[in-house]
């Protein structure tokens, strides 16, 4: 077997480019600076919107004094609850229409006096200038009646109540007695972690710019779903869906942060129509904290009950985390613990505390990268208690079957991601000891975690046209988020017509476009890639028919799946045609085919599955650390992680999501922490200079490897990939700092202090 | 807001002294911040950027005259040897852009308790050069520059000119702990210097008080116990460190809590005195 993985080379089949690190289309308009994001785009006569922030986190608006900023040359209106023009409240959410899930907050900006978290903007300055605009909004003096708010999330914790489950995500669950199975263990673990908020920090914060022309309306904003946002402000405008085009064909980076509706995106709408200018609403980021939800905090409870052999008797995973008053997404922190280990009896809690704060929303894996962190360090304490290797421990209880309920694993090969990874990674030179591995002052440290992140796909309807001359054009309202969206539909459709990679052009990123999925949930990739396929094959059909048709065709009386699809045409072994010809005989210029689901079929399909499959992305992450033994600094020196996420379409982006994932995850690790005011719920840090990213001098060398096996039941094989890569990383750093030091780190951020 | 733009030294003095409220801009790597986050709005900048001595350094009486406009990667490609403990510093400080545009003298004048200059400058015994039009040259030892969190003893007339520092006469190190490895205000930094000539060691803390400031008993301990042809005993060494420690007055804050900048001040004291120990015995540590 290890032979068989012995390198991460693309596989020898008939496929030319799927699988090869192929560079992004797109990669020189954004090294250039060619590539314009929503907030570089000028229009003639367009204002500038700057907001201004609520300071207490509860009350009612006693007053607005807006007479200093409107007296400011180059002030076009100040818009207040006083004055603005009205929006439709947010939609009630319902799964027949995933769109009304788009809201960010429930809040009706600037529709009354409310406050419902410190930082709502409550009033917006629409100005010549963006300087003119900012400088106007720090002079808007608000008065407030305060109300009482309920901001710390710490306090609050015991007053947690139990988080309801849905369709999609059960909050809980019981096999077996697990209680009574940990108090019978002989051998167990007993830990409490604790999480911090956390912000996205794209790199481009959130822009918008609206324009209306009468009752139409067209923005620009990198969103990471085109087709909620397009509904959501027609919904909010009480305007027709059709009526409304949102163009975002560059995201600089969501991580989740982009993916619902937030103020800034509703202020620009609204002050664009209140001002009959095109308006540009570019946040700060500081306004992006204020204004755009985080990760949750969370409080988790792992327990773990072994037999002596190292075999689970009991897994007790329980979590506490927060939605605000105002909405947020209820988060699967204890997901993790539904797939991973094959206990005897497992018991899963999830609760919710209710805070006057900015609603909490989905970031890099919800739920899975918390959720690991907890589950995935108590693993590794438990094999500290039984002095098994936290390898062995893992595979010991690596089940055959989902273990909440018996389901099959669509595919699961984390056994052989361990061993190909441990080989390459020299695990086997782990001395187990604690602090036995040093390099001068720093104490050695090594260790490891699963990575694990549930797959789905969305619906996506896409069209493929070939034309005569060979182009072929793919259409698809994808986003394009950083990760190669185009790129990677460019590749695969390449292969399944059989033309070369540059004859195809993928236009993505506008709502005139076919729907595509949202870019979330690692689904954007399969569930175009659906579509894709389904549309190539339909427009080779048609090209068959054509060609059956001609007498003197050698594609007569085949059947398309005899062919093969290569050279620019169709052939069974040497005898077949291209597109060219048969089109030509045809005297058609084009061919052009649809493919995609509806969504009731999608949802029929998915939920029809779910009661089948589990399936899923996964990997080990190897990580080692140096400890500073007195100052207790902890540097990451080497990371290898060795992914299963199915088939691979392009090496290069691939490596590229699953190396930013961990990165993403070293920063949870050691430095990441929104700061919130136990006292006012303020946002303490809200700047890249406080809220401490990694830079480029903490992140060692970092191996991602995948075994490259296709997923049966995914479209070309593929599980997504835009987030397994951050699950499991924090714990993968705390398991080596507890090798390093001897000391279990229960707390997010692992600073310094905590060390000592 | 008027933006003066003096292009000689005397120009820029009179502009201080006609606009003491103005304020002067070097780099602009902490004016510009505070600017953007609207810290304070200043009724004048006063843009040294065009006066082209404060960019120079040169040898002045035994001394290191430094321009307090000459940018940090000046100071580590050209001042490593004479001024190993500031170059040192130097190379720690936020990233590649911000050293070539930060400076010495910006450093000073934000009197930040943080400033990752200050540490060196102290143990090396530097002295200030200020100036105004009216009173002229004042030198101001570093030990009497800093005043409070970001107050120094600078009147409103007055521009700093340059630093003034020995040439390096033995080993001098310093030391800086942060959350990460760059972009990264200090949570506590330590710089030692030794002076064999004197028989004198002296230190400098930095981000562990409301000033920058130096370990005086620890100095002192050294001086009257320190066996200068010996290898260092070990107890001296413990008695070195504690002494740092407990010249720190620090605070707890989002970078760190101050139990632990009151022991990391400890370790990296003696850390840096054996790194400096050894160089002076001659067998620097691998
Ligand atoms: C991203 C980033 C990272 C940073 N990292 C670090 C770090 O690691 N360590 C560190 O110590 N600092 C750091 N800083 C702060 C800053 O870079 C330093 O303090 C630098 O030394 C300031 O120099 P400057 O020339 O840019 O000063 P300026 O911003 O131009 O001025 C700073 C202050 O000094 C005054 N001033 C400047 N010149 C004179 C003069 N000749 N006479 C009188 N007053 C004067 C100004 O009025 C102002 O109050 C960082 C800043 C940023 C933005």
């Amino acid at each position: 077997m290890t032979t068989k993985y012995a390198e991460t080379e693309p596989r020898q089949d008939a496929v030319k480019h799927v699988g090869r690190p192929v560079d992004r289309v797109d990669g020189r308009a954004k090294t250039t600076g060619e590539a314009r994001y929503a907030a570089e785009h000028r229009y003639p006569g367009m204002a500038h919107a700057a907001l201004v922030h609520a300071t207490v986190a509860r009350g009612r608006i006693e007053a607005v004094d807006t007479e200093a900023a409107r007296a400011v040359p180059g002030v076009i209106e100040v818009l207040t609850h006083e004055n603005a023009p009205a929006m439709k409240p947010a939609p009630k959410t319902s799964l027949m229409n995933l769109s009304s899930l788009a809201s960010g907050t429930t809040v009706s900006y600037l529709a009354t006096d409310e406050v419902h978290w410190n930082g709502q903007p409550v009033a917006v300055v629409v100005a010549e200038t963006p300087e003119t605009a900012r400088h106007a909004a720090s002079l808007v003096r608000v008065a407030y009646r305060e109300l009482p708010a309920v901001v710390d999330f710490a306090a609050e914790e015991p007053n947690a109540s139990p988080q309801k489950s849905s369709v999609l995500q059960p909050a809980g669950g019981d096999k077996g007695d697990a209680v009574a199975a940990l108090a019978a263990a002989p051998v167990s673990v007993d830990l409490r972690f604790t999480t911090p908020p956390e912000h996205h920090n794209a790199m481009e914060p959130h822009a918008t710019i609206a324009v209306w022309d009468g009752d139409r309306l067209t923005v620009h904003e990198g969103t990471q779903n085109i087709a909620w946002l397009r509904a959501h402000l027609a919904q909010r405008f009480g305007i027709p869906e059709r009526a409304v085009r949102v163009l975002s064909p560059y995201v600089g980076g969501g991580f989740g942060g982009k993916g619902f509706v937030w103020a800034g995106t509703l202020l620009a709408v609204l002050a664009a129509r209140a001002t009959a200018r095109p308006v540009r609403l570019a946040l700060t980021r500081e306004g992006v904290y204020r204004t755009v939800g985080g990760r949750t905090p969370t409080v988790q409870r792992v327990a773990l009950g072994a037999d002596g052999d190292g075999d689970l008797t009991a897994l007790i995973h329980t979590s506490v985390a927060m939605t605000a008053r105002i909405g947020g997404m209820p988060e699967g922190v204890v997901s993790s613990s539904r797939h991973l280990y094959d206990a005897a009896t497992i018991h899963l809690r999830q609760r919710l505390v209710r805070l006057d704060l900015l609603a909490n929303t989905a970031m890099r894996a919800p739920g899975d990268s918390v959720g690991s962190f907890a589950l995935e360090s108590a693993m590794d304490e438990l094999a500290c208690e039984l002095g098994i290797d936290p390898i062995e421990l893992r595979r010991r209880n690596e089940p055959e079957r989902n273990p909440m309920d018996g389901k099959r694993f669509t595919h699961r090969m984390l056994r052989e991601a361990y061993e190909v990874g441990a080989e390459r990674f020299g695990w086997r030179e782990r001395d187990p000891r604690p602090g036995s591995m040093r390099d001068g002052r720093w104490l050695v440290g090594m260790g490891v975690a699963t990575a694990y992140h549930p797959s789905l796909t969305m619906p996506a309807d896409v069209t493929v046209r070939l034309a005569a001359d060979g182009a072929v054009v793919v259409r698809c309202a994808l986003q394009e988020i950083g990760v190669g969206a185009a790129t990677v539909q460019a590749q695969i459709t390449a292969d399944e017509l059989g033309v070369p990679l540059e004859a195809v052009r993928v236009e993505i990123g506008d709502s005139e476009l076919p729907a595509g999925p949202g870019a979330g949930g690692s689904a954007q990739t399969a569930g175009a890639a659906a579509g894709v396929l389904d549309a190539c094959r339909k427009l080779k059909e048609s090209a068959l028919a054509l060609a059956r048709r001609a007498p003197d065709s050698p594609l007569r009386g085949r059947r398309l799946d005899d062919l093969e699809a290569r050279d620019g045409g169709l052939y069974h072994g040497g005898r077949g045609e291209t597109y060219a010809a048969i089109l030509a005989r045809a005297g058609r210029d084009h061919l052009e085919a649809g493919g995609g689901t509806g969504m009731l079929k999608f949802l029929a399909k998915t939920l029809n599955e779910r009661r089948r499959w589990v399936k899923a992305a996964s990997g080990a992450h190897f990580c080692e650390v140096r400890v500073d033994r007195d100052t207790g600094e902890v540097r990451v020196s080497r990371w290898l992680g060795m992914f299963d996420v199915g088939r691979v379409i392009n090496a290069k982006t691939a490596a590229g999501q699953l190396r930013g994932g961990i990165v993403m995850g070293i920063g949870m690790a050691l430095t990441e922490a929104t700061q919130v005011d136990p006292r006012t719920g303020r946002i303490m840090n809200p700047s890249l200079s406080e809220y401490h990213v990694p830079v480029h001098a903490d992140i060692p060398r970092i191996d991602v490897h995948w075994l490259d096996e296709p997923d049966p039941t995914m479209p070309l094989g593929l599980l997504g990939i835009g987030e397994v890569g951050i699950t499991g990383v924090a714990a993968a750093v705390a398991n080596a700092v507890r090798h390093a030091t001897g000391k279990r780190v229960l707390d997010l951020p692992i600073t310094l202090d905590k060390l000592l | 807001m008027d933006f003066l733009r003096p292009t000689t030294w005397e120009e820029a003095l009179a502009a201080k002294a006609d606009r003491p409220e103005a304020v002067p801009i070097q780099g602009g790597t902490d004016v510009m911040v505070e600017l953007n986050f609207d810290v304070r709005r200043p009724a004048a900048l006063l843009d040294l950027g065009q006066v082209a001595e404060l960019r120079a350094w040169g040898m002045v009486g035994g001394f290191c005259r430094v321009g307090a406009g000459v940018p940090y990667t000046t100071i580590i490609e050209e001042l490593g040897g004479p001024l190993p403990g500031l170059a040192q510093a130097s190379r720690t400080v936020g990233s590649p852009q911000i050293r070539n545009r930060g400076s010495v003298g910006g450093n000073l004048g934000a009197a930040s308790p943080a400033g990752d200059s200050h540490p060196p400058l102290l143990a090396a015994d530097a002295v200030v050069e200020v100036e105004s039009r009216d009173r002229g040259v004042r030198m101001v030892p570093a030990t009497a520059f800093y005043l409070g969190v970001k107050r120094s003893a600078l009147e409103p007339d007055e521009l700093i000119r340059a630093v003034h520092v020995r040439p390096a006469t033995g080993p001098q190190y310093f030391s800086k702990v942060g959350t990460r490895n760059a972009m990264v205000i200090a949570v506590c930094s330590f710089a030692i210097a030794l002076h064999p000539g004197e028989r004198r060691v002296g230190t400098g803390l930095g981000s562990a008080a409301p000033t920058p400031r130096r370990a005086y008993e620890a100095e002192e301990l050294l001086a009257r116990e320190l066996d200068w042809q010996a290898p260092l005993d070990p107890a001296l060494l413990r008695r070195f460190g504690e002494l740092c420690a407990a010249a720190a007055a620090p605070i707890d804050d989002v970078r760190g809590t101050a139990a632990y900048r009151v022991h990391a001040i400890g370790v990296m004291a003696r850390r840096t005195l054996t790194w400096a120990w050894n160089d002076h015995l001659g067998r620097r540590a691998a």
